[in-house]
């Protein structure tokens, strides 16, 4: 190569190896840690050892009531959020008007308006309403914080839609009631999966509001986390973030194979 | 006709009243909250701009957050330029080294950040160990480590916007500028920049607006010595219960994102990127 051609293409692209390096190699820390052999927060010394990830499994020891606690929630919260998505994103897109632009605006603003000031009005809400540190509190904040993301999955798939079809099935008789259960609803089952899926990962993962609306009585896993990571000593929290990890990793390479597959398909 | 139209908008309904009733309204509260409490009128944002722990509040959220921002958008362009550069094969392998930490837990990443960057941590002891430094390096809990953690936080979101823009753009342009005799660093600076500034502006946005109300990278590797907006407000509803300065604040900083937003829509450009994102 030319020195020119190494400046010009050779060092952006060996600087940006090191950055997506940067990205993922400081997670793979968590692994170590997780298998140390002391009972703080350190490199394993003399050998490894599963022991935090036993702790996990160990009822007294807090981490799993939390995760079934968080499963809960985030299943209970994706059908919610599902449910009042599916509606609100296929009652819009067969409607059109100003009213649903305007809903759609304010259904999507949790994307954008800092998770912190949503608290603040919520612990004044809840407090009022006796639905602090409750359960219905901890899944209906989590629906409004979901429902941007099934909306947009669920908008994504109907703007694939063809809108003769309902022309269609409306010329040939159908009921309103038919044509969206019928005709539209499995026309756009791929986005309603992804927005169901995408609603169940935005509670398991939602730290900020959940945070300040909850106290001891339902105690998810992000706060468990977050709880830990302040106090810095249990090496259990490397295990679980280790858990976490492979899982997400596990969760990608299965896309990717899938998507391939499915590219092979259509050649 | 109307029977269809009417059932289509009663569909609309139910999730309307939840994004009405359980965060319009919550949000309102927080705004009119701002301006009676303890009594009616503005006393709560004179209070507030006399404030001078606010006021060092406000310069760190903004030292962080200009700098988080400038370093993201430039390091997740280099990253997303290189990518669509690549074979396919290569190119999957990039992705997903994107994509992991844009999946994983908030959580986990700021606490690896901690285990790393912390005085008994990974770093300080390698460092120590080859001789390089004596004495450990305060590497987090300071300025330092929660810009860290931020960039790493938004670097997968600006990367995946930047490369959706960067692969939208028609390569043919370039194709025409080479055979014209454009040289590789003027195709660069005089075809591909430009083509890209709606994708930069995009990602400078966002990552600007979700830095300024950041909660946890900022309190977690802050740990309450480097002390940004989000933090400030939640020590204010939680441990002091001062809800004037809380709702005041919360009310400033959703102006200011409101603000941002609005002016950025206004360019045709970042509405159009913005308008054509859900649609990939």
């Amino acid at each position: 190569m030319k020195p020119r051609r190494i400046i010009e293409v050779g060092l952006p692209r060996l600087l940006a190896w090191c950055l997506l390096g940067f990205l993922f190699v400081p997670i793979l820390v968590v692994i170590p840690v997780a298998l140390t052999d002391r009972d703080y927060l350190s490199l394993p010394q003399d050998g490894v050892s599963m022991q935090h990830f036993a702790a996990l499994a160990d009822w007294s020891k807090g981490w799993l009531p939390s995760m079934l606690t968080s499963a809960g929630i985030a299943l209970a919260c994706a059908a919610i959020a599902t449910a009042l998505g599916v509606a609100f994103a296929v009652g819009a897109w067969a409607a059109g008007g100003w009213w649903p632009s305007l809903m759609r605006i304010l259904l999507l603003s949790p994307m954008i308006v800092p998770p912190i000031i949503y608290a603040v009005g919520m612990v004044k809400l809840w407090a009022r309403l006796s639905l602090l540190d409750s359960y219905t509190g901890v899944v209906l904040v989590h629906v409004v914080l979901a429902l941007p993301l099934t909306v947009l999955a669920i908008g994504a798939s109907l703007s694939n839609l063809d809108q003769r079809l309902v022309q269609a099935a409306r010329s040939l008789g159908a009921r309103p009631m038919t044509v969206f259960g019928k005709v539209i609803l499995p026309n756009i089952v791929p986005g309603v999966a992804a927005g169901a899926l995408l609603a169940f990962v935005a509670s398991w993962d939602e730290i900020t509001v959940t945070l300040f609306i909850t106290g001891r009585a339902v105690v998810t896993l992000p706060r468990r986390i977050w709880t830990s990571i302040q106090d810095a000593v249990d090496p259990a929290l490397a295990a679980i973030a280790t858990v976490l990890l492979v899982v997400t990793v596990l969760a990608l390479v299965a896309r990717a194979l899938i998507e391939h597959r499915q590219q092979r398909q259509k050649f | 006709m109307r029977n269809f139209k009417t059932t289509a908008l009663l569909l609309t309904v139910p999730a309307s009243l939840v994004a009405i009733g359980l965060y319009a309204a919550p949000i309102l509260q927080v705004l009119a909250l701002s301006l009676t409490e303890p009594k009616f009128g503005l006393a709560n944002y004179q209070s507030l701009f006399a404030n001078a722990a606010v006021g060092r509040v406000v310069m760190t959220t903004l030292k962080v957050s200009v700098m988080t921002t400038v370093l993201t958008v430039l390091a997740s362009y280099i990253v997303a330029f290189a990518i669509i550069h690549m074979s396919a094969g290569w190119r999957r392998i990039s992705l997903f080294l994107v994509l992991v930490p844009f999946w994983i837990s908030v959580l986990v990443r700021a606490f690896s950040w901690i285990t790393i960057l912390r005085r008994r941590g990974v770093l300080n002891s390698a460092l120590m160990e080859m001789g390089v430094i004596s004495t450990p390096l305060d590497l987090v809990y300071n300025l330092f480590g929660v810009t860290i953690g931020m960039i790493h936080y938004m670097m997968p979101f600006a990367i995946l916007l930047l490369y959706a823009n960067l692969s939208d753009i028609d390569r043919r342009i370039m194709q025409a500028a080479r055979s014209l005799g454009a040289r590789p660093a003027t195709i660069f600076w005089r075809v591909w920049l430009p083509l890209s500034l709606p994708g930069i502006a995009l990602a400078t946005l966002f990552v600007f607006v979700f830095s300024l109300g950041f909660l946890v990278t900022p309190a977690l590797l802050g740990a309450g010595k480097t002390l940004m907006i989000a933090e400030y407000i939640s020590v204010q509803i939680s441990s002091t219960s001062r809800w004037d300065l809380a709702t005041s604040l919360s009310t400033m900083l959703l102006l200011v994102v409101g603000i941002i937003v609005f002016a950025a829509m206004r360019s045709p450009a970042l509405r159009a990127a913005f308008v054509a994102r859900p649609q990939q």
